[in-house]
Parts: C-alpha cells; structure tokens; sequence
C-alpha cells in the first residue's frame, strides 16, 4: 500500500471541478426553476453560508455557539448602512465589508471566549443574541424607516440572477472553508477542540485558534445576513432572532454542519421543513418543533446525521489501522551522547501540602537518550508537565540549549524546541495521520520526509484518517509528529502505553536511533523496564517527587536503594 | 433613579429564584439549564389557556400550570439522566438549547406569539418609602427567593435527604454504590426547579413584558446572576439577582441608556466569567 497523501492536482483540482459545477447546477436552477423555487433556493442559500459558519465553531472548534444570526445581522446592517450612505463599489463590496465587520465582532465576543468553554461560551453567546435582539428593534436598520432598499448589482438584479449570484457565493465560501480547513488554521480548529494542552504542546497558539474559529464563523454568519438583505431589500429585525440563532444551531448540531455537504442539506432542510409543513396545512411554527425533537435527539445520542451517513458508507470499507513494527533496519550508527542539552536545577512542585516533585536535577546529553524511571506517584509525569510549562507554579530553572524557559507558555517552549508527547490520547480524530502530522511538525516537510518518518515507525499510511487508528498507534504518529519538528529535546511520556508487550522492544530499538536519525535527544518516562534498558545509557531514578539515583544504566539498576524502591513492582523483579 | 431601582426590585427577585434553581441544578444534577424560564413560561401559559378558555378560576388554574411547569421539568430530567447519565456538562446542557427551542416554538402553536392576557395573582402597592410605591409582587417575590434560598441551604445541609443528594453530585458513583438511588433523587430536582420557576413566573409575569420569548430569554439574567455565585453559591446567587433587576431597574429611567440596559445581563457575564476563570487555563487537569 502506497504511503503517500494525495497530489497537488487532486487536493487542488477536485474541489475546483465541483464548484464549478454547482456555479452551473446554479444557473440551470436559477434558469429552470418556478419564480417560487428560485425565492426559496435563496433563503437556503442564506442559511447555508450561516450554517458553513457554525459549522466552523460548533464542528470543528467544538464550541457552542448561541448568536450566528447576530452576526447575521451586523452583515445586514453594514450592507444596509453603506447602501443608505451611496458607499462606492457596490453590493459585492458592501457584502464584503458586513463579512468582515461580522468577523470584528466575532473576535470582539471571541476574546473573552478565550478562556472560556463549553457551556460558559453557551451563556455569553445565548446573552448576546438576546440583548442584540431587544435592541435591533429598538435601533432598526438603516434605511428601513424611510425604505430605502438595497440596491443588487445590475448584472443580478432580477430575483433568477440574484440566486445564481448566491450560488456563487455560497461556492465561494464552501471553498474558502475547504481549503482553511487544510491550513495550520483548520487543523488547530480540530486540534483545539479535542485538546487544548495537545494543541499547546503542538506549538500553535490555543488563542489563535479559537479566535479564528470565531472570526471565520462570525464572517460567514455577516455574508448570510449581507446577502439575505440583498434578497429582501429591507432588513427587518424579525429575521435575526435569538430564537432562529437557536434553531440554526441545532440544525447544525444535527446534521454534522462540520461537513459541508451536510451544511448545504441542513439548509435545504431549513427551508423545505417549514414549507412541506405550509403545504400540508400545518402552521409553519411545526418547523422549530421538529428540529428541537430532532435536535434533542442528535443532543441525547451524541450522533449526528453527516457522521451518521459516512459510517454507514466506511462499514464498507476497511477495519482500524494498527501499526506494524518489525525489527528495525540498522543502518544507523549510534552516536555518543554530548553535552547536556537540557539542564533541570531545583526543581520543585507542591499540590497543597503534598510536595509532588522536591529539588530534582536532571540533565539530558545531546544526543543521548535519558530514561526517567520511578514507581507509580514517583512524579515522573508531574516532572513533564513542569517541563513542558504547564505547571507554572513550580519553582527551580529550566535551560535548554543555554536559554532560559521559565516563564514561557507552553506553546513557546515548544516552539523553542521542547516538545512533549501525553500519556492520554491527544490526537484529534477529525483529521489524517499527514496532516496531524504536518501540523504538529509546524516546519515544511516533503511528503517522502512523512513517509520514511512513518514508515520508520511502523505507522498507516498518510493519508489514513486517524479516527480509523487504533489508540496505541496514535500515540506513535504523536511521536513521529514531533520528531518531524525537529525539537532539540523531545519529552516521552510513556509512547509504548496501549502497544502490545512484545512490541516494546521493537519502539526502543527505533527510539534508540531516534537521536541519530531526527538529530533530537530524548527525555524518556516509562514502566517498562525492558523497554528503558533496550534504549538508554542513563538513567535518573525518581521516588517520592525526589532523585533516587541517577547515572550510567548498570549502576542505577544495581543500585540497593533503587531495588528497595522497586519492591513489588513485578517489572523489576 | 430610586423610583427606577425599586421598580427593577421585582424583576430582581424573579431572577434571583430563577438563579437559585439553576445554581441547584448546576450543582446537584450538572447541568446549565437554559431551558429554565421556558418551563416556567410554558405552565403559566396554559395557567392563563385554562383560565381564559376553560373557565378556570385564576388561583385553580394557576395551580395547574405550577404542576405541569414542574411535569416538564421532570420529564425533561427522567430524559437526560436516562440517556446522558455519564456526558459531561455540556452535552447535558446542549440538549436543553433544544427543548429551550422547543417549548418556545410550541407555545407560539399552541398560544400564538401575542402577550398573554394575564389575571394578576397580587395586584396593589404594598408600601411606600419615601414617596416610592413599592407593589405587592415586589414584597413577595424578593421574600420568596430569600425564603427559597434558605430553605435550599437547610434542605442541602440539615437533611438526610439533602445529604444523599450532596454526596450524588460530589461523587456519583461512589454515591450510586451506597445504593443512594440516582436517577429518582435527579429527577426530583429537576421537578422541584421546574415548580419554583413556574411558582415565581406566574407571580411576576402579569407585572412585565410576557411574551413567550421575553420569558424564556429571563435565563440570560438569571444565568447572570448565579454566575456571580459561580453557579455553587446560593447567596451570591440571590444577591446577584436583586442587584442586577434594581440596576436594570434604575438604567431603564434615562432613555438615552436603554440599550445599555439590554446588554446589562450580557456585560455582566462577560465581566464575571472572565473574573471567575482569571485563573483556569488549562481544559484539563493532566
């Protein structure tokens, strides 16, 4: 089986060819279709580029979003307002500026968001909506009073051009959110919602992320309202409530909006309900009902309908991935370890009054792979998250290569090249094994670069989706990931937790010639005693948040103190 | 500005045990409920249905309308702790922006979209100071959330019952292991949130813009003023819903401030939360 991702052309060219077709899929409708169909066809459109947007932050970011038609209507207000004032350029020009002033706002009720999560985003959002909604009546749009309408671009003044004109901008926007997807963006987008601490440790900002998750979310929502003023002429506040932000919601929360096409069926949705509904004699109210019977649904399983379709689809595909390690080449000629690049002085931490870690010394050698052994509650992880700077509290220095990191966030002491690997699984399903890896590596890589690294490792291939991995390979692709960035140091915490026993030794004969092969030294936590022994020439040995031993592997090992420590523990044994 | 903050003193008391239910559920049963004041709204709703088109007197058929507030409520829990026993917060909560979406779509079904024609259960100035006539709803409805607060803490403190239902919100499994039945004592609080919102609804609703969306959005300011209790305390949560109906209150006498009045809640929970989390940074502990 071929390792490699996709080319250029197909990762380019497909998306093109199919926007291309919906742009005349959207000519012949906007031709063929009944003058009615065509005013509907708008309104799906509308609610397609609002629900494109929550997707972004509801699917991808993971966050609640209660106010896309807020945004929806600082779009409209803007297009209407510049329509009013004989603002230069035109329509295009206008819906591009709501877009805009949209995602302003967006990062505005973003900020706070920053620090806040799940259900608190919920209730800053849900409060925004109603407070925009009581003044959107109280304010009304510009040119509203006096009926001043807005005026469509000449070439797609009649109702038919204006729908193909809106299927074009829908194009537009399905393809921007396509390729942001694939950017350093996307991929944190995915990353941030599964983990911030992995999406920190991957040395991309969890600020930057969210923020631009809202921004993108909140344009989207402003070109909805842009264009729906366009449709309308007159915007009236009736067509932003809080109530519809709700139902947008929950419809994209039903259908898996996260997935574009699924956005387009959520919209076509929102129109066609309400509609059958009239048709059937029902009140169009029926609509919301629906959709929160629906929603309630999708909310109480944890399933949505895109996910839904797309399992059926792969249950005919494949099975998981798992890796496949062998014995390693040997090509490689281990180097002597160096001087230390990572120098750990005094290192303490206390939870309380229980003292986790109490003065440790730790040098790691160029080069060189040190392991960091200890019973359980010995403080290795602790050891790594201070590392790493997650626990800012701890006192004592920390230099790698002669820099100084305390002090440095988490995402900059990655990018000064101390990377960290998780004993849990922090790998985001949502995307490939290649493009997690790209992001976690932040530096350009040629694809043969991904393809040896992995292969190295006994990883799937590039382009397999990582929902389809097994946990204990994610785990290694986590590691190949940030050997690729080329760290100075790299921090392992416990890598073969969730591999099958006899493949232990197999990953430490590879992590052996990991200085060797990727240029990076090694900071190694594991339980695995077979493991430590196949790979480092040192060893510290921590118990009780302090240094036991530390030295040369036959001296610590032989050491009585270390035994004792070890009592019990059947490894050793 | 006095006149104005006394005014506000009843919307005040309104959130404040509208705060108080959704601290409890947010402590006992993890969960937001944004779907609090819908309750709420729904059984005065049919209160007023059944008063108007059946006939009802008032008191009976607000009594109906407390005990169906409450049914929902109830069915909603027996809902959630059936099928999201083990989710987290979130999702828990989530699911109630849908049937937050629901109720409010329902009503307008079943009751259209125009203010109710409600018969006000008090009516009439309680006392005044100084020249300022403060109303019977006001009297009552701040009484009511201290009363109700007080009742809460005894109720959580000094009771066996309160007890069991402290040990399944700290630690349900453990709690579930002593045979303390879980899913019985979850729905009974969402049962009794479900009443007090509609008890203290049907108070206060005659007196204010009673639409069903207006109602239902009541859980901004009310999620408002238990964020200052930090959604555990009962006090601060009280305390947040007085002051934040008296400084609506007072902001609604100067015309030129009345957005600022609409944004109060909002500003408000951006204010607290981002005090509140000053320090949390991480999602996780580890």
């Amino acid at each position: 089986m071929s390792r490699a991702e996709t080319g250029p052309l197909t990762r380019f060219g497909v998306p093109l060819v199919v926007a291309g077709a919906a742009i005349v899929v959207g000519y012949l409708f906007s031709v063929g279709l009944d003058g009615y169909f065509v005013y509907l066809g708008m309104s799906a459109i509308v609610a397609g580029i609002a629900l494109l947007g929550l997707g972004v932050v509801t699917g991808s970011a993971g966050m609640v979003s209660l106010c896309q038609l807020t945004f929806a209507a600082v779009g409209a207000w803007v297009v209407s307002y510049l329509n009013r004032a004989g603002a230069p350029g035109g329509f295009l020009v206008w819906l591009l500026c709501g877009g805009i002033a949209a995602g302003l706002v967006g990062v505005l009720v973003g900020l706070p968001a920053l620090r806040l999560r799940g259900i608190n985003l919920a209730v800053v959002t849900l409060g925004l909506a109603a407070a925009a909604d009581l003044t959107l009546v109280q304010i009304q749009f510009p040119g509203t009073v006096d009926g001043v309408s807005v005026e469509r671009p000449e070439a797609f003044s009649d109702d038919r051009g204006y729908f193909w004109l809106g299927t074009m901008v829908l194009t537009a926007c399905c393809l921007l959110v396509h390729f942001l997807r694939r950017t350093r963006w996307g991929s944190g987008w995915q990353a941030v919602a599964f983990s911030e601490r992995g999406t920190a440790a991957a040395g991309a900002s969890v600020r930057t992320s969210k923020l631009s998750a809202f921004a993108v979310s909140a344009a989207l929502g402003g070109v909805a309202g842009g264009l729906l003023t366009g449709q309308v002429g007159l915007a009236f506040p009736a067509s932003f409530t809080a109530m519809q932000s709700l139902a947008l919601y929950v419809l994209a929360i039903m259908s898996g909006a996260h997935l574009i096409d699924m956005a387009i069926f959520g919209a076509v949705l929102w129109v066609a309900v309400p509609e059958l509904l009239k048709r059937w004699g029902v009140p169009q109210d029926w609509g919301f009902v629906v959709f929160g019977l629906l929603g309630t649904h999708a909310l109480a399983t944890g399933g949505n309908l895109g996910t839904a379709v797309r399992e059926l689809w792969r249950r005919r595909s494949k099975g998981a991935a798992s890796i496949e390690l062998s014995a390693p080449p040997s090509d490689v000629e281990l180097p002597t370890p160096g001087e230390p690049v990572l120098v750990v002085r005094d290192l303490s931490v206390s939870f309380g009054e229980v003292k986790a870690l109490s003065h440790v010394d730790i040098s790691v050698p160029s080069n060189g792979v040190l392991g960091v052994i200890g019973p359980n509650g010995a403080g290795k992880s602790t050891l790594v998250d201070i590392l790493s700077g997650f626990l800012p509290q701890a006192t004592g220095s920390v230099e790698l290569d002669g820099l100084k990191l305390n002090g440095l966030s988490p995402t900059r002491r990655a990018r000064a090249g101390l990377r960290r690997t998780f004993q849990q699984d922090r790998v985001p399903a949502g995307l490939t094994v290649g493009s997690y890896v790209r992001f976690v590596a932040r530096r350009r890589l040629s694809t043969a670069e991904i393809t040896d690294a992995l292969e190295f490792f006994g990883c799937p291939p590039a382009r397999t989706p990582l929902r389809r991995v097994d946990v204990g390979a994610r785990r290694l692709v986590e590691v190949v990931g940030h050997l690729l960035a080329k760290p100075k140091v790299l921090l392992l915490d416990e890598p073969a937790a969730g591999l099958p026993h006899e493949e232990h030794v197999a990953l430490g004969l590879r992590l052996r010639q990991v200085p060797a092969r990727f240029g990076v030294s090694v900071l190694l936590i594991e339980h695995d005693l077979d493991l430590v022994r196949s790979v480092c020439d040192t060893i510290t040995v921590l118990d009780f948040g302090q240094v036991l031993a530390s030295g040369p592997q036959a001296e610590v090992l032989a050491n009585p103190e270390v035994l004792k420590a070890y009592m019990g523990e059947t490894e050793l044994l | 500005m006095l006149q104005g903050a006394l005014a506000g003193l009843a919307a005040g008391g309104l959130y404040a045990v509208l705060a108080v239910c959704l601290t409890l559920m947010s402590r006992l049963v993890r969960v937001v409920n944004f779907a609090q004041s819908a309750t709420g709204m729904f059984g005065c709703y049919v209160a007023v249905w059944l008063s108007v088109h059946v006939g009802l007197p008032t008191w009976a058929a607000t009594v109906v309308g407390i005990v169906l507030g409450g049914g929902l409520s109830a069915l909603l829990g027996w809902i959630i702790s059936t099928w999201l026993a083990e989710a987290d917060i979130g999702t828990r909560s989530a699911v109630t922006v849908a049937v937050l979406l629901l109720l409010i779509s329902l009503s307008f079904i079943l009751f259209g979209n125009k203010p109710q024609p409600f018969h006000p259960i008090l009516d009439g100035p309680a006392f005044s100071v100084n020249g300022v006539v403060v109303s019977q709803v006001t009297v009552v409805t701040v009484v009511l959330s201290v009363v109700i607060a007080l009742g809460c803490r005894a109720l959580l403190t000094k009771t066996s019952f309160g007890l069991e239902l402290r040990a399944l919100s700290e630690r349900p499994t453990t709690a579930e292991l002593m045979g303390i039945p879980a899913k019985p004592l979850a729905v009974a609080v969402w049962a009794a949130t479900g009443l007090l919102s509609t008890l203290v609804i049907s108070i206060v609703a005659p007196s204010q813009s009673n639409d069903a969306t207006s109602l239902s959005m009541l859980v901004v300011p009310a999620s408002a003023a238990a964020l200052l209790g930090g959604f555990r305390r009962l006090d601060l949560a009280v305390v947040g819903g007085l002051v934040l109906g008296m400084a609506q209150g007072a902001v609604a006498q100067v015309d030129s401030l009345s957005v600022v009045r609409y944004f109060l809640p909002f500003l408000v929970i951006v204010g607290l939360l981002l005090w509140s989390q000053r320090k949390e940074v991480w999602d996780v502990a580890r």
